[in-house]
């Protein structure tokens, strides 16, 4: 289990910083929002320190650790908020620049 | 008493709130927004004040939780100077927003993301806790970003989105690094994690944590070669936007490294040499960036990048006298809120809304009073005597002089590589701000279309004239000032004090 959920954390890192270097705008917004469910996946699994469980216990006798999952609440509400504010930053841009590829928006550089 | 310590964060965040529900009258908007903000300057001056009349930190529990376990909001010297500099420059952005013609200051939102703006770096100074600090620098990121967003510059939007993107990742970094410290040491609380970590540092995840703190960091203050974002976001921002961006929120990473190199990590010899070289090559950057532009904003944002590298080099050394970096601190963020907001005079006076030279050239014999301004400001960026800049300089190049002559031979380059680049950087600011000088007052207005105009009114020069005139001041009565930062490095090179400061605290105590 503790390697899956290492092997899932390491992947959605992979994929989420791939489309993130992609050059069309709307798929980095994307690979942000796959990198943050990763970051939230590994601060999840920051609660199973010194042999705590992480999320939730089945058997008795376990404990999770409650503050972790307090973190995640907070780093999701933000990242919804930064979200939706990279939406409407996408739309603002796709209709002045009337293109998606990042390298068409360049009207700051030089 | 111990209230004291959040109501620079209390009061502009709720102020914030406030002035959101207060959209359908604009002038009473403006007005509580200006209010608010007077009011948070005097909290903090009042507690910086307080903090070093008692030689005490003050700390606050959140809902009186004891320290471990509730959020702390700590107020030691370092964190009261930084808030206190911090809203001090805000009012003067207010200041100048009061008096701007953009129309991005009279959009409905302007003000309360202003508040917020400067509620979240107060807050991530303060923070005692590090998620706290977490959900500052996010509120910093996200009213950063709208603000810049909304501006009058029609590549507003672009630089919002590229520094969202960049921040959003230092933020994944510092959430990152936040659970790293946490399964390592099973605390949040930044005294707490600085007496843990001290007495056991061989935990796998700590060189881990310690490489994404200082990503996040280096991201914040935008030094090499994490700037690239850093000059088309303080280029597109509105003027009294970008004044505070390349002023103060950029100073939210050097307060990081501070508080990295001498309270979390101080044993971490590799972060401070990693300090001195970026900042060696933040230096040439921004130089050579700064003489390249052609445009004044621009030409400020790069300018930015050396003066940071300076700051980051004096911390580097983390001599007790070169951590006086903060009195540099200080002065670059009065010297270049006053610069950028006084480029924004000027491109509000030129025919067409723009800093470019190529449209400001010969405009400023319009404006003579900005150009006595501006000499003063310029001869306050380049370091030269009856200014602040200078004192800052000089505390710089003492403190490299006193550590090399009691270093080793080898050691010795990392000391006199920095010192030499500040001479030499000195007369390359020298040279471009006075080329910018030359074009804009001195050559002849020749417009391309015969019949623009310099424009007869802009933006109120008051709030750069009041900043230059602070610099003046500072530069001949400098004593206060620097005691002030003489004892807060004093204050930061004994981290026990603070630990004890926090975690000594129980219920019982508090009232």
């Amino acid at each position: 289990m503790e390697v899956l959920k290492a092997l899932a954390i390491g992947a959605l890192f992979g994929i989420g910083l791939y489309q993130l270097l992609r050059r069309n705008i709307i798929r980095s917004a994307i690979g942000l929002v796959i990198l943050s469910n990763a970051v939230n996946l590994f601060l999840l699994s920051a609660g199973a320190y010194d042999g705590v469980v992480e999320a939730y216990a089945k058997a008795t006798g376990q404990r999770s650790d409650a503050l972790p999952q307090a973190l995640i609440l907070t780093a999701i509400v933000i990242s919804l908020g930064g979200f939706a504010f990279v939406l409407s930053l996408l739309y603002v841009i796709s209709a002045r620049y009337r293109t998606g590829d990042s390298d068409e928006v360049k009207g700051l550089s030089g | 008493m111990t209230l004291f310590a959040i109501l620079p964060i209390l009061i502009p965040l709720s102020s914030a709130a406030v002035a959101t529900l207060l959209i359908r009258s604009p002038r009473l908007q403006t007005a509580w927004a200006f209010g608010a903000m007077v009011a948070a300057f005097v909290s903090s001056a009042g507690l910086l004040w307080m903090v070093w009349t008692s030689g005490q930190p003050l700390v606050y529990q959140m809902g009186l939780w004891p320290a471990p376990f509730g959020i702390s909001i700590v107020a030691d010297l370092l964190s009261a100077f930084m808030a206190a500099m911090v809203q001090f420059v805000f009012v003067f952005g207010f200041l100048y927003a009061l008096g701007a013609k953009d129309k991005a200051v009279h959009h409905p939102t302007f003000y309360p993301l202003f508040l917020f703006l400067v509620a979240g770096l107060s807050g991530g100074m303060l923070a005692g806790n590090i998620f706290n600090l977490f959900v500052m620098v996010e509120l910093v990121v996200l009213s950063g970003s709208i603000l810049t967003a909304i501006s009058d510059d029609r590549y507003g939007p672009e630089a919002a989105y590229k520094y969202f993107l960049i921040s959003t990742i230092a933020s994944f970094c510092l959430l990152f690094a936040i659970g790293s410290l946490y399964i390592s040491y099973g605390t949040l609380n930044m005294a707490d994690l600085a007496a843990r970590i001290a007495a056991d540092q061989d935990q796998p995840l700590l060189p881990l944590a310690t490489v994404l703190l200082a990503v996040t960091f280096m991201v914040k203050s935008a030094v090499v070669p994490f700037h690239f974002w850093q000059p088309d976001f303080h280029t597109a921002s509105p003027t009294a936007v970008s004044a505070m961006l390349s002023s103060v929120v950029v100073k939210l990473g050097v307060y990081g490294f501070l508080r990295m190199t001498t309270l979390l990590v101080p044993h971490a010899e590799w972060l401070r040499g990693a300090l001195v070289a970026l900042g060696i090559a933040s230096i040439v950057f921004g130089g050579l960036g700064a003489a390249g532009t052609h445009n004044l904003k621009r030409m400020f944002a790069y300018s930015t990048l050396a003066q940071i590298g300076f700051i980051h080099v004096g911390v580097g050394w983390g001599t007790p006298f070169s951590l006086a970096a903060i009195l540099f601190t200080f002065n670059h963020a009065l010297i270049k809120s006053a610069m950028l907001m006084l480029s924004g005079y000027l491109a509000s006076r030129a025919p067409i809304k723009t800093a470019a030279f190529s449209v400001l050239r010969g405009t400023g014999k319009y404006a003579p009073l900005a150009g006595v301004i501006f000499f003063f400001g310029g001869m306050a960026l380049a370091g030269i005597p009856p200014t602040n800049g200078f004192i800052s300089k000089l505390m710089l190049f003492q403190s490299g002089v006193q550590a090399a002559s009691d270093s080793s031979f080898a050691e010795t380059v990392a000391y006199w590589l920095p010192l030499l680049l500040l001479g030499v950087s000195s007369a390359l600011t020298l040279i471009y701000v006075f080329r910018a000088f030359m074009r804009v007052w001195w050559e002849p207005f020749k417009p391309d279309q015969p019949d623009a105009k310099v424009k007869p009114h802009g933006d109120s020069p008051l709030a750069p004239g009041l900043l230059v005139a602070v610099c003046l001041a500072l530069g001949i009565w400098a004593q206060p000032l620097i005691q002030l930062a003489q004892g807060t490095s004093a204050w930061i090179q004994q981290p026990r004090a603070y630990v004890q400061a926090v975690l000594k605290q129980d219920a019982g105590v508090i009232r």
